[in-house]
């Protein structure tokens, strides 16, 4: 029996051995360590991730945990010291409608996020102007034959308060326009998910939406004349979309900076993040 | 070196059965009772420190509200208008209280029926085969139906009420009424076969028809059963999130007909946790709403337990 553990013992040694030796060679690709978690908005969520399984793959010492719930809930986060990224549809560090700034917090600039208003496939309106979308939102404008579509009550589906999604588009959009609260014909959904469903299926509504989501089963309307396309985003003829965000306490150091620094990179501003449909930082002026 | 005595089987040489044998194996046993008394101890304990734990969090930052904003602002006024600091819960409250009311009025009749039929009428081939059925409808998560009912029902009501939206308080209730119906029917199901076989048989031989049986002899016997399967019920449609998030509409507003756009104190909740921020009055307001659920649940499930006691007594 002793013999049997002393040849264990020895046998786990040299595993040891082995490996810390093996791990040792690889640490060389990259000298950085540490352990990096991002929360926040939903949006950016598949950019995070993406970019997180190349970036630990470049430097196998750095550990990335990537979740998200909300837009609101990245620079919260950050300022109780549960994430060190926090993702967020809108620059934090200064007040928005709603919600207020989030002092001593740094916004890094990582994709450009184009959003684009949804009609049920039923409607036959295919421009919409600002002034008309205000009417729409703000419950004065109650019927579709009032911009020129058929004679039917529009539904309006909206996200709820504090949705990144929302602030821009009421801010860009809206150009601050109000968005009703008490109609009957009015819904408020949870996520861009529901958003797409609901538009999808109940005939005459209207809804926002990230570009990124929109397919087949909605139809997206021209804004002020302009379709909303990523090309249009770039040439700056379509205005409404938005900078999205890595919020940070402070300027951020060490592995927090080479993370971000490698999304912002050319290789992946025009690589993976184009393939994801974001549109990369450098091409708006 | 400790032998391996214990998972060794024991000596079954005939007579050769020792002495030694039978002590360590009644030591075996008392090691492994007294054990296994500990550690389920352990567990319960644990849960309650968790249960306590939950109350404690949330009724602590909801009693946070108390310094922001009166009771009265919070319970009476309709107003919900977060980002103007307007935190009137009573229009969740009394959505709250009329979805379940609502729900019950669908699901009440057509689960005790199908709880009478399955235990008092049906012959035992078809009985094996409706009440696993009913026990796998429990199991179906709640999103599924919350699903269905978005892409389903909604279309159908549309068409059927003329309406352009559909969502509110109908589709719902209908949604929820599917959900508590099989919790329902079992129970009552249990409670009805519960009812000694006796009773029936006097009544019978009184010349009672069978209908007579049912209403006049099992169901009075089975009151107390049938009346906890649907407080089980209700417990259930009140604290149901996600089916009633996708379907209900979500404004903030008192439905004032089956169709209005609406919101009840889970959907609230869920629809806007996530965006606020942690030390605000929106945050307190919520955590008092969710709150005010568990005391709900709390208060239902006491109600339960006390009609369960009388019971036992009569």
């Amino acid at each position: 029996m002793k013999l049997f553990k002393k040849i264990t013992f020895s046998a786990l040694a040299a595993v040891f051995a082995v490996t810390a030796s093996f791990a040792g060679g690889a640490s060389a690709a990259g000298t950085l360590s540490g352990k990096i978690t991002v929360n926040g908005s939903t949006a950016l969520l598949p950019l995070t991730l993406q970019a997180a399984k190349e970036f630990q793959r470049m430097n196998p010492k750095v550990r990335i945990a990537a979740s998200g719930k909300g837009s609101v809930t990245g620079p919260q986060a950050v300022k109780k010291g549960i994430a060190d990224i926090g993702a967020c549809d809108w620059d934090a560090s200064i007040d928005v409608p709603g919600f207020k700034a989030f002092s001593g917090q740094v916004a890094n600039k990582v994709a450009v996020i184009p959003f684009a208003t949804i009609v049920n496939k039923n409607v036959g309106v295919d421009n919409l102007t600002t002034e008309q979308l205000r009417g729409i939102y703000s419950g004065k404008i109650t019927n579709w034959k009032e911009v020129g579509g058929a004679d039917a009550d529009i539904v309006v589906i909206t996200r709820a308060f504090g949705s990144g999604t929302r602030v821009n588009y009421q801010a860009k959009a809206l150009a601050g326009g109000d968005i009703v609260k008490k109609e009957k014909n009015y819904k408020e959904t949870g996520s861009s998910g529901d958003m797409k469903t609901a538009v999808a299926t109940t005939p005459n509504a209207i809804g926002y939406i990230d570009l990124v989501y929109v397919s087949g089963d909605v139809k997206a309307v021209k804004y002020n004349g302009v379709a909303a396309t990523t090309e249009n985003v770039i040439n700056g003829s379509y205005k409404i979309w938005a900078y999205g965000y890595y919020m940070t306490k402070g300027q951020p150091t060490g592995a927090v900076k080479a993370f971000i620094d490698y999304v912002q990179s050319k290789k992946f501003q025009q690589g993976s993040l184009k393939k994801l449909k974001f549109i990369p930082i450098s091409a708006m002026k | 070196m400790v032998q391996p005595t214990y998972d060794s089987p024991p000596a079954v040489n005939g007579s050769l059965h020792s002495k030694g044998d039978t002590r360590r194996r009644h030591f075996r046993h008392l090691l492994s009772n007294t054990f296994a008394r500990y550690y389920f101890l352990f567990s319960i304990l644990a849960l309650c420190l968790v249960l306590a734990l939950v109350i404690v969090f949330i009724g602590k930052t909801a009693m946070l509200l108390l310094g922001q904003i009166s009771l009265a602002d919070f319970f009476l006024s309709f107003n919900w208008t977060p980002e103007e600091d307007k935190f009137g819960a009573a229009a969740f409250i009394i959505n709250t209280i009329s979805l379940t009311a609502l729900t019950l009025l669908i699901s009440v009749p057509v689960s005790v029926g199908m709880a009478i039929l399955t235990a008092e009428i049906v012959p035992p081939w078809l009985k094996r085969f409706i009440r696993p059925i009913l026990d796998l409808l429990v199991g179906i998560p709640s999103i599924v139906y919350g699903y269905l009912g978005l892409t389903v029902l909604l279309p159908l009501l549309r068409r059927a009420s003329g309406e352009s939206l559909g969502d509110g308080l109908l589709a719902a209730a209908l949604v929820l009424a599917l959900m508590v119906l099989p919790t329902i029917a079992r129970i009552s199901d249990d409670a009805i076969t519960a009812v000694p076989g006796k009773y029936r048989d006097a009544a019978y031989a009184l010349g009672s028809t069978r209908l007579q049986v049912i209403l006049r002899v099992v169901l009075p016997a089975a009151g107390r059963g049938i009346l906890a399967a649907v407080i089980l019920g209700m417990t259930r449609a009140i604290g149901e999130t996600m089916a009633v998030v996708m379907v209900i509409g979500n404004t903030p507003q008192l439905a004032k007909t089956l169709f209005t756009p609406a919101s009840v104190l889970t959907s609230n909740i869920v629809m806007q946790i996530s965006n606020v921020e942690f030390d605000s009055t929106w945050n307190y307001a919520l955590h008092m709403m969710a709150f005010l659920l568990l005391l709900i649940s709390f208060l239902l499930i006491v109600v339960i337990r006390f009609l369960g006691r009388k019971r036992r007594e009569g």
